[in-house]
């Protein structure tokens, strides 16, 4: 990636669309439009000071929700470019509120309010359009409930949670539980902030806060007017203080998911949405119960799927060794529905063919291997592009040149032409990069010996 | 003839594809929409079938 | 000495397991150091301009980086370098996180520790290192394509656009490979014959393009970049010819199933050989059965071929196509119908009366007496389907010449005997040696369009390298001295990549400076020290360990 960042002959465009093409194969002429960061790309070095102060919390997307940014960030931490971004979105001082802290502390002096979107016009010969993927939205898909329950989650969102990088730094912590860990730490604010007015009152008065409860609640104080707010004061920290140590006990039992269910063809091979197969969510789904085993040696797997497609070099032999080795059970059928049974467990509940009953399996987490859905604005790059779609939704291509579309001098490749995985991707991008040199390269520039 | 290439979104396949060319002595525009690279595989923890980091 | 010492944090990587700080404030302190940084990411676009402010401001003429692997970031660390004005040869890498913040993971003293230990051994060798120049030599603009099936004549015609010369070698008297047998191809449902026909006329229409048909490769000589290549045509004469890079396209051949549910080319018959029915119009039979993964996702090979599922809908298809009575059935253990046309192929053979079942690999199907029986997992009955007619679909398999082709070219074949690339993700389609470079179903199996696409691929990977004026490479490379070496060969044995020349009339040893890898085995073999390696020399080696 790093080398993209550093190659002469690369010139990188982040944070930027594609507006216009023009011309014809040999001859385009595109316009890009540069959108505004609001941070001088020249000037910053990605250095995060300006990320560290911003007052403005933001759900972090690259996490998939499951963590927060300010609203100005840095799309990942190896990023490249490193370059900031303020998010016009929620940034205060883009919304007409006072804040600019981050100009403030800006060293290099590259936040720049006034940046507008820019406009580029440049010459080509050749486009390849290499723009992939969405996750498809599970919660189309009711009786699966994502949204609803908390422990309902997609593979992507099980990456992040994987990631050592990520939200949870690598541990499979609940999606339920951290939602009453960050109950706990808004609650623990409100009883520090609570105590502390108490201690005023208490100090003042010499007496301790629950002594002094007892007492007013006798009508000792009455018509005393400092007194009662000291009450009020008290009695709005027990409305905190009790919840908060019943959270507290039920957080200590919390424990790191071990019962995987993975769900199958979530929004694939189901007419109700996309009728092709994504080809890669068998094998990421079999990849992510290893690495859950290899976190956590008790982990147990449940892979819920119609057939697994392990269907590239060396995949049926990962699939062979991640059996033997991590826990990972196989149920061949599609998953009915899920519900939420006690303690926030998801159930699967799927049918049994062979006994032709239907069953039910709690699981501590399940996870949603998700469409390879065209992308949300396909259809509007397609426009841009003057290329066609199939009727999946991908680029269209020519049978006997797999790598071209509906318009001479534009190619494509990777999960924009079809849903792939890597080394389908990589092959396919070597494959359009030869497409473009080979309507080109002049063959009387290039005389070989 | 013009001899520059647009290459439109910044995952694994278009830097692939921006790296071949660059490396061929063309000139490449790699035109991403995120503030950086590396689309989906970015996301990823580590990656089949070699399973190593993803990036 | 003006050394410069960059710690990175790795973000918590390295910084979470051991004190990087303490390691900067320590490595600051070492003799010839004038500046240490810790950095949050070397390697991150504000660590490089770290490292490059610290050249310039400090003056610095060594530069050592203690991170993570020099496998994968010592090229950045010396590019960088060399952007900066530095000599990239003056670059070291110490590795504290696989050494230290991986291995002591729960040790945070002794991490921090051995951590200052590894850097104080890598600036004493830095003292000592030396500035080199890379080395270049010339390149050919020309490619031998071993086979001429669709990925060798793919790789062959975009070549050739691109202005490169291609030396085209096919065994059989035709091009064309699998290709010309087959009878209609999936999923389109174009002729094959014509299909391969077109991209056969578009090679032969090329100046630029030598194709040799009935021929071999007989031997291959010289270096990679500078081949010199024998083939021995059909006729038995041979022909010579010089090229800079190598494609294998050499494709691969169902399996013929011998001893497998009664095989036996009459009424139990391979995918293949529906298809040369197909094509000669000669299938009768009303009652079919498929029986998927014949011979294939087993102990004794374990892969998924990858095109079976696929070839198997798509005749049963045909044959309900030609006449709609025909009962087709449809054993399988997983339909691996991958992606957008295959699943709808999947999806149209059930709507137009396919049947499809489960079989169990450890109960597969029985195959005799006119008939198929299996067990049905689903349901746990067992099913009994007449038929007159059984086809296995066969997997892939290596050519019987794959492993003296993977010999004769000094590049591997996986366990499975199919080429092995050099990283299956993220460079299918080169070989780990330079130079070498693989598509098709002799890397995998492949259908036509994933074959094709290969093809290209492997064309751009080579235009890469021979669009250049001239190749440079590393000059961390062997020497041996002329004046000591007494000619004892021992290093000649030892190289393992045949870099090493024994000059007769010298009575002394070379190193063909493009062949080395810089390995070091003749370094550590050579009884009279004259073999030493760029960069590893013994005094800046003593350097390293005596700081220890
Ligand atoms: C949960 C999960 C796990 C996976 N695990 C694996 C695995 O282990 N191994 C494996 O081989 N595969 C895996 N995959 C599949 C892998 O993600 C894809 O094969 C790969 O990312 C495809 O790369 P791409 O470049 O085609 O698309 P993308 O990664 O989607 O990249 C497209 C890029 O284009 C940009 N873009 C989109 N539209 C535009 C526009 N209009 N203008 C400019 N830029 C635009 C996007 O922002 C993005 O950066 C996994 C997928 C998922 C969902
Ligand atoms: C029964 C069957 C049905 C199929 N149906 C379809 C289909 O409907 N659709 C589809 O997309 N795909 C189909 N395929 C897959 C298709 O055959 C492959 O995609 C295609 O053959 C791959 O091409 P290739 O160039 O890699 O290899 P090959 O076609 O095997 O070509 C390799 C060539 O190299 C030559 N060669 C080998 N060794 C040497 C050597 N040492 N020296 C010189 N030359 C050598 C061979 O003679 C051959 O000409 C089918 C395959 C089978 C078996
Ligand atoms: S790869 Fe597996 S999970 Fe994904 S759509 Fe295909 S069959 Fe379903
Ligand atoms: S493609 Fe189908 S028949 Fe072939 S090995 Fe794989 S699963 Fe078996």
């Amino acid at each position: 990636m790093l080398d993209v960042g550093r190659h002469p002959n690369i010139e990188l465009m982040a944070y930027s669309e594609v507006d216009k093409v023009e011309g014809e194969a040999g001859a385009f002429k595109v316009t890009v439009r540069r959108k505004a960061r609001y941070v001088d790309e020249d000037r910053c070095t990605g250095c995060g000071a300006c990320a560290e102060k911003c007052p403005t919390v933001v759900s972090d997307a690259f996490n998939e929700g499951l963590g927060q940014r300010r609203a100005v960030y840095s799309w990942f931490a190896q990023g490249i470019p490193s370059t900031h971004t303020i998010d016009a979105d929620h940034c205060r001082q883009l919304n007409g509120k006072k804040c600019g802290i981050c100009k403030k502390v800006c060293q290099a002096d590259a936040i720049d309010f006034e940046q507008q979107d820019r406009f580029i016009d440049i010459d080509a010969g050749a486009i390849i359009v290499a723009s992939g993927y969405d996750v498809f939205d599970a919660s189309r898909i009711p009786e699966y409930q994502y949204r609803q329950i908390p422990n309902v989650i997609t593979a992507i969102e099980f990456e992040r949670l994987l990631s050592a990088s990520g939200p949870t730094s690598g541990h499979l912590h609940r999606p339920s539980d951290l939602a009453v860990e960050e109950e706990i730490k808004g609650l623990e604010k409100k009883a520090a902030k609570a105590l502390k007015m108490l201690g005023k009152f208490e100090k003042k008065y010499e007496k301790g806060s629950e002594e002094f409860y007892l007492e007013y609640r006798d009508g000792k104080y009455e018509g005393d007017e400092d007194r009662r707010k000291w009450a009020e004061k008290y009695e709005a920290y027990l409305a905190v203080s009790g919840p908060l140590e019943e959270m507290k006990k039920e957080a200590e039992a919390f424990d790191v998911a071990k019962r995987l269910a993975f769900v199958q063809c979530v929004g694939s091979r189901d007419f109700r949405f996309y009728p092709f197969c994504s080809g890669y969510c068998c094998m990421h789904s079999i990849k992510e119960a290893i690495i859950a085993n290899e976190h956590e040696p008790e982990t147990t797997s449940v892979i819920f799927g119609m057939d697994i497609r392990a269907v590239g070099k060396g995949f049926e032999e990962y699939k062979i060794r991640g059996g033997n080795q991590s826990g990972i059970s196989y149920i061949r059928g599609r998953v009915a529905e899920i519900v939420e049974g006690p303690g926030h467990n998801p159930v699967v509940v799927y049918e049994d063919t062979r006994e032709r009953k239907v069953m039910e399996q709690a699981f501590d987490m399940v996870i949603l291997a998700t469409a390879c859905a065209p992308s949300r604005d396909v259809e509007g790059l397609a426009e841009i592009l003057g290329i066609e779609i199939n009727r999946f939704g991908f680029f269209q291509t020519g049978t006997s040149q797999p790598l071209d579309t509906t318009r001479p001098g534009i190619f494509t490749c990777g999960c924009a032409h079809g849903p792939m995985d890597i080394p389908e991707s990589v092959a396919q991008a070597s494959g359009a990069a030869a497409r473009a040199a080979q309507i080109l390269t002049d063959s009387r520039m290039r005389k070989a010996s | 003839m013009n001899r520059d290439i647009v290459v439109i979104g910044g995952g694994i396949a278009g830097i692939q594809s921006s790296l071949d060319l660059a490396e061929m002595g063309f000139k490449v525009y790699l035109v991403e929409k995120l503030p950086s690279i590396g689309g989906k595989m970015a996301q990823l923890d580590k990656t089949f079938p070699t399973n190593d980091c993803a990036i | 000495m003006r050394i410069g010492v960059f710690i990175c944090d790795c973000g918590s990587n390295i910084a979470g397991h051991l004190d990087c700080a303490a390691v900067t404030e320590y490595g600051s302190n070492l003799p010839g150091v004038v500046y240490a940084k810790e950095n949050l990411y070397t390697c991150s676009e504000a660590g490089i301009v770290e490292i490059q402010k610290g050249i310039k401001d400090h003056n610095l003429n060594r530069v050592v980086v203690a991170s993570c692997s020099p496998r994968t970031h010592q090229p950045l660390f010396q590019s960088s370098c060399a952007a900066a004005g530095l000599n990239p040869y003056l670059f070291e890498m110490v590795n504290i996180r696989d050494q230290c913040s991986w291995v002591h993971m729960q040790e945070r003293d002794r991490a921090t520790e051995k951590a200052k230990d590894l850097v104080r051994m890598g600036v004493s060798k830095a003292a000592f290192l030396e500035p080199q120049d890379d080395i270049e030599a010339s390149l050919i603009p020309r490619v031998l394509v071993i086979g001429a099936g669709v990925a060798g004549l793919s790789a062959a015609e975009t070549m050739a656009d691109m202005g490169l010369e291609v030396v085209l070698v096919e065994k059989e008297a035709e091009p064309g490979g699998l290709l010309n047998d087959l009878y209609r191809l999936s999923p389109y449902g174009e002729n094959s014959s014509e299909r391969i026909g077109e991209i056969i006329k578009a090679v032969s229409s090329k100046p630029n393009v030598t194709l040799y048909t009935g021929s071999r490769v007989e031997d291959i000589g010289g270096y990679i970049w500078d081949v010199d290549i024998t083939v021995r045509q059909g006729g038995g004469e041979t022909v010579k010819e010089k090229v800079g890079c190598v494609v294998v396209a050499t494709g691969a051949v169902p399996l013929t199933p011998e001893g497998l549910y009664g095989y036996n080319g009459r009424d139990v018959i391979t995918q293949m050989e529906l298809e040369e029915r197909l094509l000669k119009g000669e299938v009768e039979a009303k009652g079919i059965v498929m029986i998927q993964c014949a011979g294939a996702r087993s102990p004794e090979r374990e892969y998924c071929s990858r095109i079976c599922c696929q070839t198997a809908v798509k005749n049963a298809r045909l044959l309900r196509e030609q006449s709609p009575e025909t009962r087709v059935h449809i054993l399988y253990r997983d339909m691996q119908m991958y992606g957008t046309e295959n699943e709808q192929m999947l999806w149209d053979a059930r709507g137009e009366g396919v049947r499809f079942d489960v079989f169990l690999p450890d109960r597969p199907p029985e195959v005799g007496e006119g008939k198929v029986r299996f067990y049905q997992p689903l349901t746990g009955e067992r099913v009994e389907i007449p038929c007159e007619l059984t086809v296995l679909s066969t997997p892939l398999v290596p050519r019987e010449d794959s492993a003296s082709l993977s010999q004769l070219l000094r590049v591997p074949v996986d366990q499975n005997g199919f080429f092995l690339e050099a990283h299956a993700k993220l460079r299918p389609l080169d070989f780990a040696t330079d130079g070498i470079f693989v598509c098709g179903s002799a890397r995998y199996p492949a259908n036509v369009e994933e074959a094709r696409s290969q093809g290209l691929g492997v064309s751009s990977r080579i235009a890469t390298i021979l669009f250049k004026e001239k190749l440079v490479t590393s000059a961390i490379v062997a020497e041996i001295d002329p004046a000591t070496c007494v000619g004892c060969m021992g290093c000649m044995e030892m190289c393992p990549y045949g870099a090493i020349d024994y000059l007769p009339e010298e009575g002394v040893c070379r190193v063909n400076r493009i062949l080395c890898k810089g390995c070091g085995c003749c370094a550590s073999t050579c009884p009279s020290q004259s073999a030493m390696l760029k960069g590893f020399k013994p005094n800046q080696l003593l350097a390293q360990i005596r700081a220890v």
